[in-house]
């Protein structure tokens, strides 16, 4: 039998135990660790966001002044990289920028204007994504691009 | 008996005692855990490690299944999207693939920690039998499972794994055949794959497991210092060099 505490008869203080003490810490930690488990578990059940954008819409991905004619910038669109190209003609056009021959991202060829691949030197045309010269086997995908009001939007609408 | 009545005031502890009434589980768990050890018996918990192990598999397993697609269309962008798409999909998959690596490792040190204390010696040889049985089934989950992500590696791994059965004398080419479902690796060969690792094998696994521990419940763990079995026990003069007092018979 335990001792009565005095000052529980006085019924001042809280009546909590040594053993109901630790007893209430021990349940904490049990909840906390089953929470811990439970927690990933029930995210990862819930439906991903990405699947019901069913691919993600369109994404503003600068102005016509961040991008003048004749520069291109790769951009992460719906978290793969896209390079949208201002040519010099003023005509915006946007392409995946992963390159169809080993899968290395492109970058922009600022002096002679095309896009390229850094790896093996593979060439695309920046109007059209064709191959101009270079081992890749395909031209590159486009990537749907609009301007508005001086905005550029990339990716499927 | 204010001890007892603080015992019974929590609810978990309530609703244990509830059941404990109707069901006599207190009993149940009695026979079932409160068994005598030895002193001297030293598993180094290999055995229970690995068990638990296989609970991680089992529920990381199932949650990846929810996910995965077993076609060679979509495959590998299943996998891609747990990794990337799915919340925690990253640690699901992860935790999927380290337990497996890690199940294999406890098991085979299970095996050698049994093997080095002479606990596989009569009575328990069957035990130790069904034990090499889960350890091939276990290789089994990594040959079956290593193919689903259906990358390179995968493809290759499978098509080289499947060569070594095809190396077989006289019987070679059909069970190459029956690895592959055919002379190739195709379609039908990642959904046999698919279906043995996330049926056939757990299936296999649970009842053999359940098997092995009746037996080691039945048996109770095996005393290294007192050998039974094959006179020329490796670890007969090691055991009586360390037992300590009390033996009279040497």
């Amino acid at each position: 039998m335990r001792e009565s505490d005095p000052r529980e008869s006085e019924g001042r203080l809280p009546t909590v135990d040594r053993r109901g003490f630790v007893r209430s810490l021990l349940g904490f930690s049990i909840i906390s660790t089953i929470m811990g488990v439970l927690t990933p578990i029930i995210g990862y059940l819930w439906p991903p966001a990405r699947s019901a954008r069913g691919g993600g819409g369109r994404v503003l991905v600068g102005t016509l002044t961040d991008i003048p004619p004749g520069q291109a910038e790769v951009l992460p669109i719906n978290d793969k990289p896209v390079i949208v190209v201002n040519t010099q003609d003023n005509q915006v056009r946007a392409f995946s920028a992963i390159c169809t021959h080993l899968g290395c991202v492109c970058e922009w060829e600022d002096r002679r204007q095309f896009i390229l691949c850094p790896c093996h030197d593979g060439r695309f045309n920046a109007l059209t994504g064709a191959v101009i010269s270079g081992p890749p086997p395909s031209p590159l995908p486009s990537v749907e691009v609009v301007v508005e009001d001086g905005d550029i939007y990339a990716g499927g609408a | 008996m204010q001890q007892k009545d603080v015992f019974y005031r929590t609810w978990p502890l309530r609703f244990w005692n509830w059941l404990d009434k109707r069901y006599a589980l207190q009993e149940f768990l009695h026979a079932l855990v409160d068994v005598p050890i030895p002193r001297s018996a030293n598993t180094l918990y290999l055995g229970g490690i690995t068990l638990f192990l296989f609970g991680i598999q089992a529920i990381t397993g199932i949650l990846l299944s929810i996910y995965y697609q077993p076609t060679p269309e979509n495959a590998y962008g299943s996998i891609l999207f747990i990794m990337n798409d799915v919340r925690f999909g990253w640690l699901i998959r992860s935790i999927h693939a380290w337990g497996a690596n890690l199940m294999i490792i406890f098991c085979i040190l299970h095996l050698l920690r049994v093997f080095v204390q002479g606990a596989y010696k009569p009575p328990r040889e069957l035990t130790w039998m069904a034990g090499v049985l889960l350890l091939m089934l276990t290789l089994g989950f990594g040959f079956t499972g290593y193919l689903l992500p259906w990358d390179q590696r995968a493809f290759w791994a499978t098509t080289v794994g499947s060569e070594i059965a095809g190396a077989i004398p006289l019987v070679g080419q059909a069970a190459l055949n029956f690895l592959r479902g055919g002379p190739e690796i195709t379609a039908l060969t990642l959904s046999r794959f698919f279906g043995t690792h996330v049926l056939v094998l757990p299936v296999g696994l649970a009842l053999l497991v359940a098997i092995h521990l009746v037996m080691v419940h039945q048996q109770g763990l095996a005393d290294p210092t007192e050998p039974t079995g094959s006179p020329d026990d490796l670890l007969q003069e090691g055991a009586e060099g360390s037992r300590v007092g009390g033996s009279d018979d040497h």
